[in-house]
């Protein structure tokens, strides 16, 4: 019995000491790590914000894809479009994506801020090119979710990585259906 | 001593001679600069984690010995991604998952348990850095290959006015895109493996 307890109170120990250091680089390395966070997050506002000054982030409780938005205003105060945080589903795990619509749901721009995608196929989704296919649509013509709905080249692009574009992709038009609806009321 | 250095390098080498550490191998070989951020990551926590384990080895119970190996491992890979997280976010993000599972890593638990465990700091140094160098000199040949022919580039950390990428003409615009993928990292080490035994092999011969 003292054995076990002792053998029980070594690895204890091990482990507190390990904590303890833990603790103490999370002390050292949390303000980068959340300095580098809202660098991020003001750079792809930057990206996807061509269409005036986005106000106050909105957070939106009880939705598993939107996260929150910025209403985007013109210099009379109008809005213009909606600038929406959307969480996708992705093959390494939540995809977070900042997008840009009109009130008509269309698509202005999109960017992919954080992923886990595999290094290599997944990850192009990062890339700017990926939105492409998705920008323009989304009012008439709704954002393509399937890969018949791509042209051949595009489609192509995403061979190897399916579950990556579906997870953007759902997320998009997610997004786009919900521009549409707050558009709607205000 | 310096033998303990070069067994990890070449004869013992995890990747090519031991066939461990492959999952991480298959999964981050697709970009040199990934294979340099990976290598980097797997040699600090090698070093760290045998310096300790090498250090408690007469605290630490037998009995337990795995579970406290894996808390002194996993601590130390969390170290690292809190570090990259913090001071290079641009390779955090490249190597995403591939971090957290360096606590996972054959080759870093294999030397723990052979080596750290039964020898003293200075061996186990050297042991750890011989292992870890030769686990990032075959993940930078398997990475090279796969990116030169799966993608036509080769991608390294942007300086100044250089972005990090170097276009290789033809393949660029035609790449063997099965290279790429993670069958194609199966190819690669095969040959790479079959190459290996065929030369050494034929060394013997001439012996």
């Amino acid at each position: 019995m003292k054995k076990i307890l002792l053998i029980g109170l070594k690895l204890g120990l091990i482990c507190m000491v390990t904590s303890l250091s833990l603790g103490f680089v999370n002390v050292v390395t949390f303000p980068s790590i959340a300095k580098n966070k809202e660098i991020a997050l003001q750079k792809a506002l930057a990206i996807v914000n061509s269409t005036g000054t986005p106000g106050e982030e909105i957070f939106v409780n009880g939705d598993s894809v939107v996260k929150s938005y910025y209403p985007v205003k013109l210099n009379n105060g109008e809005i213009n479009s909606y600038i929406i945080t959307l969480i996708g589903e992705g093959y390494g795990g939540d995809l977070f994506l900042l997008a840009n619509y009109e009130k008509s749901g269309k698509l202005i721009a999109s960017v992919l801020m954080e992923h886990k995608e595999t290094p290599g196929l997944g990850d192009s989704a990062e890339r700017s090119f990926y939105h492409t296919k998705f920008i323009g649509k989304g009012d008439d013509t709704p954002i393509p979710t399937k890969k018949s709905e791509l042209s051949v080249a595009d489609a192509d692009a995403i061979g190897g990585a399916t579950i990556t574009f579906l997870g953007v992709a759902n997320a998009l038009r997610y997004g786009s259906d919900y521009a549409k609806k707050i558009g709607e009321k205000k | 001593m310096i033998k303990e250095l070069t067994k990890g390098v070449f004869k013992e080498n995890a990747i090519f001679v031991m066939g461990i550490g492959l999952c991480p191998t298959l999964g981050v070989s697709t970009k040199v600069v990934n294979a340099l951020g990976m290598g980097a990551g797997v040699i600090f926590v090698l070093i760290c984690s045998n310096i300790m384990i090498s250090l408690l080895k007469d605290f630490i119970p037998n009995k337990v010995r795995i579970p406290a190996y894996i808390v002194v491992i996993a601590s130390f890979t969390a170290v690292v991604e809190m570090v990259m997280q913090a001071y290079t976010p641009g390779l955090f993000r490249t190597l995403g998952v591939f971090v957290p599972l360096i606590a996972v890593n054959c080759v870093i638990f294999a030397r723990a348990e052979v080596f750290a465990g039964k020898h003293t700091i200075l061996p186990s140094i050297l042991d750890a850095l011989g292992a870890g160098i030769g686990f990032t000199l075959g993940l930078l040949v398997i990475a090279l290959i796969r990116e030169v022919l799966g993608s036509g580039t080769i991608t390294l950390f942007p300086l100044g006015s250089f972005e990090g990428v170097i276009d290789i003409p033809v393949l660029i615009n035609s790449p063997v895109r099965i290279v790429g993928l993670s069958a194609g990292a199966l190819f690669v080490i095969g040959f790479l493996q079959a190459f290996l035994n065929w030369y050494i092999a034929k060394k013997k011969e001439v012996k």
